[in-house]
């Protein structure tokens, strides 16, 4: 309950900070204040369109976010079993986690045009730190435990379910919280450059045309808010198996 | 089933630990191997388990066994327990014949009943260590082979655990480690501490 108010407190105190610059630089185009992105942000839920862009947008970032996480389990899983796997995906996993997101954004727009391009964007952004994650979880795992599970001739299923996955839990919510941040900004920030129609993307390069702000503000927040809440889903879902 | 353990030698890092060690484990047979820490009680268990290779000499399953490996219901030196699943799921855990009800009544034999469900992390190191017995004679095996198993227990708790574990060997082979061998006349004491 302290943590709460704690929490409240300092949001409060920031929100303060924001309207008190927007007050001082008294310029709607420079800075937008808290009560007229409230405002904006109200206008836009009004209309259906709004929706439609943040469910495109949230659907096409979860996509990527699933195909990356799936991809990143898989080949950590392989690298674990086998040096040439993970020898071989080295340089790979060193170059996604390397070259700015904008250089792959531009090539694929090249060559596959702009819808799917946040997919595509958040898996390559979500593969290297789940499949980092996982191989530092699998090659961490207490070995003494393994000898144990062959000694008595422990079923794979059951070594997956008792002795690998309890030790991959830790460094996979690390992962995955910090995996659904990056889809975000790199799945918004890849629909900025790609612009297909219909999405935050889009909706953010527009304000920034007309230089609306307070656009740019409410669709900021909104993103925040839709990060934050995928967040605790993910995490809620990774904890679910431990729980029953 | 004999286990054939003929002229074992084993070193680590230059050290020799094994010279020329013979033992036949046969059937319906105890062997209480004993000796000073270092003598190579634990690297003639992982010898026998497959889990270390000889330097010279050889171990070998005689008679008609199908398996490349022995089937051994085992404590290791450390418990080798899951630490966030309970008693009862650390012995299900390992084979798919080990059904919770068996379990639940293998560990009543050396765990109290609100013993049985609390994770293993939260238990002593006497009452983890009376987990991993009964979870070794729960498994449906062709040899016990226990190292150190009574570390941790009180009086009282030892002669339970060696009760129960004559009580469950049938005409398994039955190979303990120990440095104290009271209790354990049953069996052939071979002490390694002696050329």
């Amino acid at each position: 309950m302290q943590n709460i108010v704690k929490r409240i407190i300092a949001a409060a105190f920031w929100l303060l900070v924001w309207q008190a610059l927007a007050m001082i630089v008294h310029n709607k185009v420079l800075l937008a204040g808290p009560a007229e992105t409230v405002a904006t942000l109200g206008r836009l839920m009004g209309d259906n369109s709004f929706w439609q862009s943040v469910a495109s947008t949230t659907g096409r970032i979860l996509a990527g976010f699933v195909a990356g996480s799936a991809l990143g389990i898989v080949f950590g899983y392989l690298s674990y079993i086998n040096e040439i796997v993970r020898e071989l995906l080295r340089p790979l996993v060193l170059a996604l986690k390397s070259v700015p997101v904008a250089s792959f954004v531009i090539l694929l727009l090249i060559w596959f045009g702009n819808r799917n391009i946040s997919v595509i964007i958040v898996a390559m952004v979500v593969f290297p730190i789940l499949y980092t994650n996982t191989l530092e979880g699998l090659v961490s795992t207490d070995k003494k435990l393994l000898e144990m599970a062959r000694v008595f001739r422990m079923p794979r299923e059951r070594e997956i379910r008792y002795i690998f996955l309890p030790g991959l839990l830790p460094f996979w919510q690390g992962a995955f919280k910090l995996a659904i941040g990056m889809s975000f900004k790199s799945g918004i920030a890849a629909e900025v450059i790609g612009q297909p129609l219909g999405t935050i993307g889009n909706g953010l390069y527009q304000a920034k045309i007309y230089l609306e702000t307070g656009e740019l503000f409410a669709w900021t927040i909104v993103t925040v808010l839709v990060a934050f809440i995928c967040e605790r889903v993910v995490l809620f879902l990774l904890v679910l198996p431990s729980k029953k | 089933m004999t286990i054939e353990i003929k002229d074992v030698c084993k070193s680590f890092d230059g050290r020799q630990v094994l010279k020329d060690f013979s033992l036949n484990i046969e059937e319906e047979h105890s062997y209480i191997i004993t000796g000073p820490s270092g003598c190579g009680k634990t690297t003639l268990l992982r010898l026998i388990l497959r889990l270390e290779e000889p330097d010279a000499g050889h171990v070998k399953l005689l008679g008609d066994y199908k398996y490349p490996f022995i089937n051994s219901g085992t404590v290791f030196q450390e418990d080798r327990l899951c630490d966030s699943f309970d008693a009862v799921t650390n012995v299900t855990m390992v084979n798919r014949r080990v059904y919770r009800e068996n379990a639940i009544s293998e560990l009543k034999n050396l765990l109290s009943e609100d013993e049985l469900h609390k994770p293993v992390r939260e238990l002593s190191g006497g009452q983890r260590r009376r987990v991993a017995i009964a979870r070794a004679l729960a498994v449906p095996s062709d040899i016990l082979i226990m190292d150190e198993p009574f570390t941790g227990l009180d009086e009282a708790s030892r002669r339970n655990a060696i009760s129960f574990i004559r009580e469950k060997q049938g005409t398994r082979p039955l190979v303990i480690t120990t440095h104290d061998t009271s209790g354990l006349e049953f069996g052939r004491i071979i002490d390694m501490g002696i050329d």
